[in-house]
This record gives C-alpha cells, sequence and structure tokens, in this order.
C-alpha cells in the first residue's frame, strides 16, 4: 500500500500531542522554569588532548550571585558515564581527552553571572599530542587515552576460507568507502530542569531516550540510592540516538543538590556540537569478488571506527556494523574485521542507524561495482545473490523468517522510477539525471546477550480513564499516537477513555529502551499480551456491577455496552468507582533475540528497497534529489502517519549524510560550530517527490507483529543517491559526503579563456 | 571583560511595544535580544532557541507582520513594534494554517513547528497566491530535523490553497 492521507482513511488521525505543538502550549523540558532558579554552565576543556595541573576556582567562587563551582572534588559517588562502560569523567581530574571534555560546572543567579563565573575559573594545562587518526592512534608510537590503550573494541566474523574462493573469481572489486562525522542536529538542545526535593529527593527534567538508564547513571555518580530521583523524560524536541548517553544531567543533578535550589542548563547550539555525540566516521574496506555467473564467492572487508575520546555504545554500533556490512547476501565465504578506536576527538556513539549507514554505504556500492563488472542489471544482480528465507542471518544466526526480502526487492522492480531509469529527460546540457537504487535488512533490539527488557502496564484510573504506562519515549516518532491508535484498534476504547503515560520513572514501570526501532513493536507485544486479562477483568467486574453476564458485555467507547452495541451501560468512570480492588495489570518480558550466541546478532528485521532520482549541476557539482521510492517490509502498519513520517524524516536525514553534512575537525578542534557551516538539508533540498510502500503480509503464525522503521529510512539513501550521481555523471564517488568539486566539470569556454586561445 | 560588562550592566530602556495584541512596557537593557525577553522575561515558550545566529528559524515571530529571527532582534529594535508569537495566534481558536498542520501531520517533535507556521503566516498574508519559488524563500529560512519536510509541505500547499479559495 503506498502510505499517505487518502490511502489510510480514518487511520490517518491528529495526534495527541498535536494541538499544543502547533500551538507553542506544549513545555518541553527545556522551557520549564521555577521561581528563584539558578542557571547552570559546565566548563569544558579548550584543548583536545591536554594534562590538568590545577584548577582554580576561587575568584569565581567569590562572585555575588554565584552559588556553587564545583569540580571532580565535589562528585560524591563514580566520577564517570557511559551507558555500557563507564569511562567518560563527568568532572575531569587530571586529564582531558576531548574539546568538549567538562572540567568545572557553575551555578549562578543570571546567565551573565554564570558566563562570568566560567571565565573566572582558571585551569593550568600543559597540553599533550593530540591523536586525532584511528590509524595512528592503533600505533605502538601513539600516546595512550586509556588505561587499555587506543582499542575501544575489536570483532571479527569469518565463514569459509576467503583466500581460497578470491583464487576462483572471475571479478574482483576492491574498494574503501568514508563517511562523515554527521551530527543529530536535534533543534532542540541539551538541557533541563533540575529540582531538589522534600526528603532529599532529586527531580530531573531532562530528555533522555532510556529514563531508567539515566536514573542508574545518576544514582551511581551521586552516590544516591535510585528511588531518591525522578527522571521526567518526555516530550523530547528530537534525539535520533544523540540523548541516549547522559548529558547536561549529571552537571545539572550536582549543582542542583549541592546548592539546594532549582537549576536550569539549557545548551547553546556550540556547546551542544562540542560536547555532544556525532555518528562514527568509518574506514571501509571491501574486496568482493565474483564467479562467471554473478555469485559473490568472497567477501572481505575491514571496518576502522573513529569512537573519539569516549566509549559510550562505540563497541554495539561495531558489531551492528560488522552485522550490517555482510547484510542480505549469500556468499560463499567472507571475513570481517572490525576495530573502533579512541581519539581525541570529538565523542562518537549512538545514532539512528546504528552502524548500519556506514555498512550499507559500502556495501551497496560493492554490489553497483560488481553488477557493472559483470554487464548484470544491478537489481538482478542483487535477487541472484539474496538470502533466501529460510537462510541464516548475516552472522549466521537463526533470524525470524519472512518474505521481506523480496517482497520489497518484487516492488521496486516494478516501480515505474525504477522501469524508467535510462529515460534522460532533456533540459540544460550541464544538468544530467541518474537513478540508483539500495537493497536493504536492518536489525531492530539491541541483539543477542544484551539486556533487553520490554513490557508495560494497563490500568482503569480513579477517574475512570484507561491507562497505558510505559517506559518510552516521545522525541518527535509519533508513540503516543502510535499507542492511542492501538488502544482504539485492538481495545475497542475511543480516544476520550485513555490516557497515556509515559516519560517518568515514578509512573511508569521498566519498559527498556526507545531506541533500536524498538517501542513501537514492544508496545504492541505488551499490548497482545494485556489485551486478555485486561479486557475479561473489565467485564468481569461489569458484570458483578450490573448484574449481566458476561457473555452478554462489550468493551466499547466510553465504557461497556450491551452485547448488540445499542446501549452503554456502565462508564468506566463508574466502573472504576465500583471495581472491588484497583483494576491494573503488567507485562515485562525480553526483546525476542536469536538463540544462537552471538553478541549483538539480530533476530527481528526489517527490510527495504530504495530508488532516488538525482539531477546534478556539473557546473556546481551539486546533486539535487528530484524523486525517491521506498518498499519497505516491517509487517502491519500500526500508524500511517507516523510510519511515513519515519521514512520521509529518515531519508531526509541521510540526504544530508550523502550530500552536506560533516562536523569537521582539524587536529582534534570543531571547525564546523553551528548551523552556518554545519548544513542539514533545508526545504529547498528536500521537496522532491517522495513515494513510501509498505508491505505489510507476514508469514501465517508469525507472532512478531510490527517491525521497526526508527531507523530504516535512514539506511538505504546514500548508497542509492552514490549509484545514481554516477549513472548520471560517470563518476564513481567513495567518500561522504559527496564533495561537489568532484563532480564539476571545466565548460570548454572556460579552458579557453584561460589558455587565451 | 565582555562577560563583566554584561554580568554588571545597570543601563536599561523602556521597551514599549505591542506583544500578541497587549500593550506592553518593560524596563531592558536596549542589547536584550527579543528572544530572551520573549521565553525568559515573559515565559511565551512557545518561541523556541536552538542556533541563535538566525540560521535555523525555531525563533521566527512577527515584527508588523514580517517575518523575523527573534534571536537576531534587539529590544531597542522592537520599540513602538507590533509582534506577534506563536501564542499570538489562533488565541481563540486555531488558525488555520495550524489546522492544516494538524491534519496533514506537518510536525513531529514539533519543536520546529512553531517558527514554521509563523513563516507561513507572513507568506500568506503578503501573498496568497504564492508561487512554489515564493514559498520556498520563505520557508527555507526554517529547518526540521524530523520530517524530511513531507508533511511540513504538505501542511503547507493545504495552507495556501486554503488561502486561495477563501479569497
Amino acid at each position: 500500500m503506498i502510505l499517505n492521507r487518502t490511502t489510510s482513511g480514518g487511520r490517518w488521525r491528529i495526534r495527541p500531542d498535536g494541538p499544543d505543538k502547533v500551538t507553542g502550549k506544549l513545555a518541553y523540558l527545556t522551557d520549564m522554569s521555577r521561581e528563584g532558579m539558578l542557571i547552570g554552565r559546565v566548563l569544558r576543556s579548550p584543548h583536545p588532548h591536554a594534562g590538568i595541573v590545577a584548577i582554580h576556582t576561587d575568584n569565581a567562587r567569590k562572585i555575588p550571585g554565584v552559588h556553587a563551582v564545583i569540580t571532580h572534588a565535589d562528585v560524591p559517588g563514580l566520577n564517570r558515564f557511559g551507558i555500557v562502560n563507564p569511562d567518560q569523567p563527568v568532572l575531569c581530574e587530571d586529564r582531558v581527552r576531548f574539546i568538549g571534555d567538562a572540567v568545572a560546572a557553575v551555578a549562578a543567579e543570571t546567565p551573565e553571572l554564570a558566563a562570568l563565573a566560567l571565565e573566572s575559573i582558571e585551569v593550568e594545562y600543559v597540553l599533550l599530542p593530540v591523536v586525532d587518526d584511528p590509524v595512528q592512534a592503533q600505533s605502538k608510537l601513539s600516546p595512550k587515552l586509556h588505561p587499555g590503550g587506543n582499542v575501544l573494541h575489536r570483532t571479527q566474523y569469518g565463514e569459509g576460507k576467503v583466500e581460497k574462493e578470491f583464487s576462483g573469481c572471475k571479478h574482483i572489486v576492491e574498494e574503501t568507502y568514508m563517511t562523515p562525522r554527521q551530527m543529530h542536529t536535534y533543534m532542540e538542545t541539551e538541557g533541563g530542569l533540575f529540582i531538589p526535593e522534600e526528603g532529599g529527593r532529586l527531580t530531573v527534567y531532562s530528555p533522555t531516550q532510556h529514563g531508567y538508564k539515566d536514573r542508574m547513571q545518576l544514582a551511581r555518580i551521586l552516590g544516591l540510592p535510585e528511588f531518591n530521583i525522578r527522571v521526567v523524560s518526555s516530550p523530547i524536541g528530537g534525539s535520533f540516538g544523540g540523548k541516549d548517553e547522559l548529558n547536561v544531567q549529571p552537571y545539572g543533578a550536582l549543582l542542583a543538590l549541592v546548592t539546594g535550589k532549582p537549576v536550569k542548563i539549557h545548551h547553546s547550539r556550540w556547546e551542544s556540537v562540542r560536547a555532544g555525540l556525532k555518528r562514527h566516521p568509518m574506514t571501509i574496506k571491501m574486496r568482493t569478488g565474483v564467479d562467471g555467473e554473478g555469485r559473490i564467492l568472497a567477501h572481505r572487508v575491514s571496518i576502522i571506527a573513529d569512537t573519539g575520546a569516549y566509549a559510550t555504545l562505540g563497541a554495539e554500533v561495531l558489531n551492528f556494523c560488522v552485522e550490517h556490512v555482510i547484510g542480505p547476501y549469500r556468499y560463499e565465504s567472507v571475513e570481517v574485521e572490525g576495530v573502533s578506536v579512541y581519539t581525541n576527538n570529538g565523542v562518537s556513539g549512538e545514532f539512528r542507524g546504528f552502524g548500519g549507514n556506514q555498512a550499507i554505504f559500502a556495501l551497496e556500492g560493492q554490489m553497483d561495482r560488481l553488477a557493472e563488472r559483470l554487464g548484470m542489471d544491478p537489481w538482478e544482480f542483487r535477487l541472484l545473490n539474496m538470502r533466501k528465507p529460510e537462510d541464516p542471518g548475516p552472522l549466521g544466526q537463526e533470524i525470524v523468517r519472512t518474505d521481506g526480502a523480496k517482497q520489497v526487492w518484487d516492488a521496486l522492480a516494478v516501480n515505474p522510477l525504477w522501469l524508467q531509469r535510462q529515460e534522460t529527460s532533456k533540459s540544460e546540457h550541464w544538468i544530467r539525471r541518474g537513478t540508483g537504487a539500495a537493497f536493504v535488512m536492518h536489525g531492530s533490539g539491541l541483539g543477542f546477550g544484551i539486556p533487553d527488557p520490554a513490557g508495560g502496564m494497563l490500568a482503569l484510573a480513579a477517574d475512570g480513564k484507561i491507562e497505558a504506562i510505559f517506559g518510552y519515549e516521545e522525541f518527535g516518532q509519533g508513540l503516543i499516537a502510535t499507542l492511542e491508535l492501538m488502544l482504539i484498534e485492538q481495545f475497542g476504547f475511543g480516544a476520550d477513555d485513555v490516557r497515556i503515560v509515559i516519560g517518568d520513572t515514578d509512573l511508569v514501570p521498566h519498559s527498556g529502551s526507545s531506541t533500536a526501532s524498538r517501542a513501537t513493536g514492544m508496545m504492541w507485544k505488551s499490548l497482545q499480551k494485556l489485551r486478555g486479562p485486561f479486557l475479561n477483568r473489565l467485564l468481569k467486574e461489569a458484570s458483578s456491577l450490573l448484574s449481566i453476564p458476561t457473555e452478554s458485555l462489550r468493551v466499547g467507547i466510553g465504557g461497556i455496552w450491551n452485547d448488540t452495541q445499542d446501549h452503554l451501560l456502565l462508564t468506566y468512570g463508574q466502573l472504576a468507582q465500583g471495581a472491588t480492588e484497583e483494576i491494573i495489570y503488567q507485562t515485562h518480558f525480553p526483546f525476542p533475540a536469536s538463540p544462537t550466541k552471538r553478541i549483538g546478532a539480530h533476530y527481528l528485521y526489517t527490510y527495504a528497497a530504495v530508488a532516488v532520482q538525482v539531477e546534478v549541476n556539473m557546473l556546481t557539482g551539486r546533486v539535487k534529489l528530484l524523486k525517491q521510492v521506498h518498499a519497505v517490509a516491517a509487517g502491519p502498519v500500526m500508524n500511517p502517519q507516523g510510519f511515513l513520517g519515519q521514512i520521509e524524516g529518515g531519508s531526509g536525514m541521510a540526504v544530508g549524510f550523502a550530500l552536506t553534512e560533516d562536523s569537521d575537525m582539524d587536529k582534534g578542534v570543531y571547525l564546523t560550530r553551528n548551523l552556518d557551516t554545519y548544513l542539514i538539508p533545508s526545504w529547498a533540498d528536500l521537496n522532491g517527490e517522495i513515494e513510501v510502500q509498505a508491505i505489510e503480509d507476514l508469514p501465517e503464525g508469525d507472532e512478531h507483529g510490527p517491525r521497526g522503521v526508527g531507523e530504516i529510512g535512514s539506511v538505504g539513501i546514500a548508497p542509492a543517491i552514490a549509484e545514481a550521481v554516477y549513472q548520471a555523471t560517470g563518476k564513481r564517488l567513495n567518500k561522504l559526503p559527496i564533495d561537489p568539486e568532484l563532480l564539476q566539470e571545466v565548460p570548454e569556454f572556460l579552458t579557453k579563456a584561460v589558455d587565451g586561445r | 571583560m565582555i562577560h563583566k560588562i554584561l554580568a554588571e550592566r545597570r543601563t536599561e530602556m523602556d521597551l514599549e511595544c505591542e506583544i500578541n495584541g497587549e500593550p506592553i512596557s518593560l524596563d531592558v537593557p536596549p542589547t536584550r535580544r527579543l528572544l530572551s525577553i520573549l521565553r525568559d522575561d515573559l515565559q511565551l515558550t512557545g518561541t523556541k532557541v536552538s542556533c541563535e545566529i538566525g540560521r535555523c528559524g525555531a525563533c521566527m515571530v512577527l515584527v508588523d507582520g514580517q517575518q523575523v529571527n527573534s534571536c537576531l532582534t534587539m529590544a531597542y529594535q522592537c520599540d513602538g513594534k507590533s509582534i506577534t508569537t506563536i501564542e499570538g495566534l489562533g488565541s481563540s481558536e486555531v488558525d488555520p494554517i495550524q489546522q492544516c498542520f494538524l491534519e496533514e501531520g506537518g510536525y513531529q517533535c514539533g519543536y520546529c513547528t512553531p517558527g514554521m507556521i509563523i513563516s507561513v503566516k507572513a507568506l500568506l498574508t503578503h501573498n496568497p497566491e504564492p508561487s512554489a519559488e515564493d514559498i520556498e524563500e520563505a520557508m527555507s529560512g526554517n529547518l526540521c530535523r524530523c520530517t524530511g519536510y513531507g508533511g511540513i509541505i504538505r501542511s503547507v500547499q493545504k495552507a495556501v490553497s486554503l488561502r486561495r479559495n477563501t479569497q
């Protein structure tokens, strides 16, 4: 089905959070304030690598209106953070490892006083050699950035004998692909409000993708029991993985506890750039060989990821990349090795696509080159080598069988955009058009061996509202709207009957993270588990209140109805009042994982095929996206507006990854500090046509329901663009973002003018 | 010591302007940005802060009906002016432009949305029948990171055709 408002019919609904968003009434956590609050600021290192000799805070402390100046000595608990591997200092002790490293923090009565306080702190540094290249960082001569050296994580995967297979190959393509340090660029920068409460409790109002994980990390830093901390984490002005790790929370929390006053922190864009996560820049070497018929015999890959100064989820991103450089194809032999390396560059971490973006850009580039060598149609070449439904996953692991791969392949094969790819419309002779396509499979969930809990609650509240209570976050994807639609469609409730409770650790159960394309699927599964017991209980309570057998009652809009659904017998409010005891049901289960014991290997996959048509201006070298089509096999569509928005939005982000975005660094210092030099796509860049086709069929008996779509829109666009550019210009580019200079052709008349002939 | 000067400044001006239809008088330093006046002094937080250099449009407001980045507008520039923020649009019922965004799903996280809607308002106030180029120019100063602009483009197209039909 082509997704749009018309085809969605009544399922296309105004989002529950919509009215407050379009009127500006919605209070984001960074919009909050409190009477008497202080402004928090963080002093960050001006050097990418230096030793700290001394930190002098006396002058700053003396300023009237400055209430606190804190350093590492003021951290009561663990002076480190990191979701899996806590290796980043909250406040640096004796060394700074990147330009965003925090050295001190202040709380003052005004922003101006806070700025003055920062300026009044004197830090004595001894400069150390900057390690800015992940290859050099691995040399024995390189300074060691961490006690264990400069390798955060090394991993490999192999099957068959690659060297032997290469010797039998008819064609071999060997290329090196490079990808940029992309920035999440959520419009709302990091921030929040931190309030010390009665009884030693602390309330944290600050965006994150996993409230309970923030609570755990903050408890560890503050030396407090977890239940002393309440984390309120939604609504969020965009995240894309970037707010998954702690950012301002440790500083806001420490300053609030030290001063006993509410503290607000809100990053400027430059501070967000400097301190925030980025996508791992990767260099991926691939050598791939085929026989005369086009079957892939050997695929050798080596990945080097620049993880920057600290770990966060760098190891997990690399594992994901290793899985996805193998991807949806069959090989006689495969050998992959990957290394994630510490440098003094900005910290790389979790970002929509999670290593898949880089992997798939390289892998699909190989497929297009091999097809060309063979003289085969690139789409037929992919089909020839595609994994079959009964095949194992990329890492040899058992995966949930679907026909998604073939379904999306078929959908694109007959799409007009793809069928008419050879037609070139005539315009100015310096404008050239081309079409390219990519084929992807993308795992969801955190993968084997990583705790990946899920679950939620349903309750009938005292005021008669049906409460759906989940530990997930709303950062724009439409989670609230999707949950509301599920409750309407699968339970028969009316929108007004329902109250959705998320993003508050005092109120919600552990549902795991809102990451890895997992939340919609896990809400669906939770509701599947809760539906029977919850509805039966409602009917049973109603039955005893009404003295009517449950078989003659129905759950519906507004309350309990008779079995022909023409009389409302009892409102939910009346039911709540009359119920014998609290009606509340909870479920808890892990995200489905493969029985194959390979760390990080995925079990559930979404499949997509994407084609784009571009126009290249040969004078400027600029690439413009004219049309794109996405076929996505992700099981039933839970919320058409949300699904469409994820694919369109993920794609828009990937256009930036392919064409304009790179956080440029020179010797560990950011050159792109704001949106004047860091260019995300604007309206003018993304006003082409886009078609999103959802393929909803799942094999009979499939019990996993909707698959994730949060990331898959963002992983196939870059290779499709690169191929389209090649078709338009005959130039193959391996480095993103595509450098317009490499596409520019000097017109004949200019050569003449310069030559003077 | 710019920070010292800013921290200790005492010079204030009497700013007289109209905000969302109400006359207002404030004692503020003449260089205080309109963005701060709105968000920090008046708690009109529908106007968002993001790049603070006039590149993203999250802080867009109307000054005498023109779209303006409030992060680049100083208090003294607002004297005698009429300022409309997102809160001043459709205060009794939602503006038709807001309704179009709701119906077409022209937002996700919503952080760029107030600025986006202000820009559409400015466009349609002055140009009831904008061409595709007019729209592109009016909207290119507003960045969105969530939607890829798909829903926003559909919302604006709808608002444009609505405006054309109600002339």
